[in-house]
């Protein structure tokens, strides 16, 4: 039987039996780790623990640095040899299983996880087809960050709403601030358009994945934000957020790994900053949520147990043994459960609840047919409106044909 | 025709020369030759790095011609090999020139601009990066601040990305260029200077009929090897100008080169018969430039 699942991995085949569990021979699982060694210490915790319970599998831990990590997992899909189970960027399980090197979860029994997960994230992680590929890791957002003082001396409360936000501008502006508002993720790139073209009731397919880029909707939301920067004065080029915040920027919306490094990093800014949720526009306050996702490899010779350690990753005590291993390394981890989002987190209280109201309100990636593809070219349409190149309407116009062309 | 005996009796002779020679053919065949022939192979399919490659004759070359991508990608790349080039040469002639004694600041001034060619380019982007970080804590920004000008969003203007891609590349580049034209400098016989000094002539006649003559094999490959070297630019694009997601070549694509371009098509969108297509294209082109390089090399030095 063993002989029979490893022929078939070799194959390519996804296996739906396995016999490795049955067997208590010592296994060694090799998990590539998209991140930094301090994440890939975190997730080692939970690959101990794993351990603690079933003494005959050890589980190791690797990282890959995102900058050469798709390339690398790539390069072991191609060979059909290298780690048993993966994670990184949220949709490249899907890329790599819809080529046949990833196993369909759902064949396994994970598909079971949907209930945990939140709903937003999972539709991003789960195939056109319906295929589980991988499951989300940990999840990612966005936060408005802002310096306090510099509201106070303007006398400027957090903007709520879009309008708020444009006020907030111009009475900081008034007030001698010169960097009153920067974008740090997302900026001049698609994920930044995404808040406020979901705030303004858009998106960039329909339900049934048809682009959906020529509507009012999107007009609104990138003229919104297009203005953002030629009538308000964001920067077009990107600073992190925390030098942002350092350097006299009083508002940045930036990413929630950012959060727990501030006050390491930057020991001036103690005490003078804070967070909120991003300004909610006309329809609402979507958020962006991103995330790793975690998924077995079709040519592992450990399906049945890989899988079984990725469904551990949603236990409590997993969870529980990341975020202290996260919290020890200053590492701003927000679990791939909502329901852990607060309970236990790794940031102060006041922190988590508003990546929770975030996340809570979030969307993901479209997961679309063609929206990889397609995503650079949007993408360049959104730098063109912006950097006054080309008009709102004819952007918009041109982004949705190559998404037209790409959907096939 | 060779006959069997003198086969034989040179492979008595060279017998051991060609068999320890064996190790460095199988690593050269393994390694060169192997993925050579294979990715000439993948040009012509679709391939998507997982599944098996599907033969598809010349239609990746055929939408190569319409990618406006590909033809953006061009375009840059073709400014910046000139640009980089032409002033990288020039540069590299004019600190040879400069520098080229004995003396010990010459040296050390040799050193100091030869220093960067030896640093990992890696290094050397990461620190640009550093210097055209767009806040204050950027060392470009901090100098424009200190002449009392605004702060310059040096990676997010497309009209800059070029000019600063050229820059990077002639700072880089030209220390060796220099060492080059420095040894050229130093094979040029004293006595034709001498003779020429006592026919009267001037300083800038001798280096217009003496010294550019002479380097002229040194130019050939300092032009050939910057042109090979310019087209298959890469980190400068991929670690200073990557912006967003998942997009590379920087704000409009201005900075996307036909290097990067490969990268992005074959290893972000597994498009490895496409990739292979670009790299083979690039090859034809980087071909062509050297063969007509060579050329007018050789005609110039027949007049």
């Amino acid at each position: 039987m063993a002989v029979l699942s490893a022929a078939c991995a070799t194959s390519g085949q996804t296996q739906t039996q396995q016999a490795d569990q049955n067997t208590n021979a010592p296994v060694t699982l090799s998990f590539w780790s998209t991140g930094g060694d301090d994440e890939t210490a975190t997730f080692q915790k939970a690959a101990d623990l794993y351990k603690q319970k079933h003494p005959n599998v050890t589980v190791k831990v690797q990282t890959l640095s995102w900058s050469d990590a798709y390339a690398k997992l790539l390069a072991a899909a191609t060979s059909r040899s290298g780690p048993d189970i993966i994670s990184g960027g949220m949709t490249w399980t899907i890329q790599f299983g819809v080529k046949g090197a990833m196993v369909d979860l759902r064949k396994h029994g994970l598909d079971s996880l949907k209930a945990q997960a939140l709903p937003a994230q999972w539709e991003s992680a789960i195939s056109p087809d319906g295929s589980v590929f991988g499951v989300p890791l940990d999840m990612s957002t966005l936060a408005l960050y802002y310096r306090t003082d510099l509201l106070e001396q303007a006398k400027v409360e957090p903007p709520k709403t879009w309008e708020e936000l444009t006020a907030a501008i111009g009475k900081l502006k008034a007030a001698g601030i010169k960097k009153p508002y920067s974008q740090d993720w997302g900026n001049l790139d698609w994920i930044g358009y995404f808040n406020y073209l979901y705030q303004a009731g858009g998106s960039f397919y329909t339900a049934d994945c048809k682009p959906s880029l020529n509507t009012p909707q999107a007009e609104q939301a990138l003229k919104y934000w297009v203005d953002l920067y030629r009538e308000h004065g964001a920067p077009t080029a990107t600073v992190e957020g925390a030098d942002a915040l350092d350097t006299g920027t009083a508002m940045v919306v930036a990413g929630n790994w950012i959060a727990k490094g501030i006050d390491i990093n930057k020991p001036k800014l103690k005490d003078k900053w804070a967070m909120t949720t991003i300004p909610a526009g006309p329809a609402g306050p979507t958020t962006f949520i991103g995330g790793r996702a975690i998924g077995v490899t079709s040519f592992s010779k450990y399906v049945q147990t890989s899988t079984d350690f990725v469904k551990f990753m949603y236990s409590d005590e997993a969870i529980t043994a990341i975020a202290d291993e996260a919290r020890k390394r200053n590492i701003s981890y927000i679990p791939p459960r909502p329901d852990k989002i607060v309970n236990g987190s790794v940031f102060a209280p006041e922190q988590a609840q508003v990546f929770e109201t975030a996340i809570k309100a979030g969307k993901a990636a479209p997961g679309c047919p063609g929206w990889d593809e397609s995503a650079p070219d949007v993408t360049k349409q959104l730098q063109s409106a912006i950097l006054g190149k080309a008009d709102v309407k004819t952007a918009l116009t041109e982004a949705a044909k190559v998404m037209e062309r790409n959907a096939g | 025709m060779a006959s069997p005996i003198p086969l034989r009796g040179r492979l008595r002779r060279y017998g051991t020369s060609y068999a320890m020679l064996l190790p460095f053919l199988a690593l050269f065949a393994g390694f060169l030759l192997w993925p050579l022939a294979n990715s000439l192979y993948l040009s012509f399919t679709k391939f998507d790095g997982v599944n098996p490659a599907v033969f598809n004759g010349v239609d990746n070359f055929v939408q190569l011609a319409s990618d406006t991508r590909f033809r953006h990608a061009l375009g840059n790349t073709a400014l910046y090999v000139v640009g980089s080039v032409v002033l990288g040469t020039l540069l590299s002639l004019g600190l040879a020139l400069a520098f080229n004694g004995s003396s010990w600041p010459h040296r050390i001034m040799r050193t100091l601009f030869f220093l960067p060619s030896v640093t990992s380019s890696i290094a050397l982007m990461l620190m640009w990066k550093w210097v055209l970080y767009p806040s204050d804590v950027g060392l470009a920004n901090t100098i424009v601040d200190w002449l009392g000008g605004q702060a310059v969003a040096w990676l997010a203007t497309p009209g800059l990305t070029i000019p600063i891609l050229v820059l990077m590349s002639v700072w880089g580049g030209m220390g060796y260029g220099m060492v080059l034209y420095v040894a050229g400098l130093g094979s040029i016989p004293e006595e034709y200077y001498e003779a020429a000094k006592i026919d009267g002539a001037s300083a800038w006649r001798q280096f217009r009929h003496i010294t550019l003559p002479l380097l002229r094999p040194v130019t050939t490959y300092v032009v050939v090897t910057g042109l090979i070297g310019a087209f298959q630019v890469f980190e400068a694009v991929y670690i200073v100008f990557s912006q967003g997601a998942n997009t590379i070549g920087g704000v409009l694509d201005s900075g996307l080169m036909i290097v990067p371009y490969l990268y992005d098509q074959g290893f972000t969108h597994f498009r490895l018969g496409y990739a292979s297509a670009i790299a083979w294209v690039l090859f034809l082109i980087i071909f062509v430039l050297s063969l007509v390089n060579l050329r007018v090399g050789r005609a110039m030095k027949e007049l």
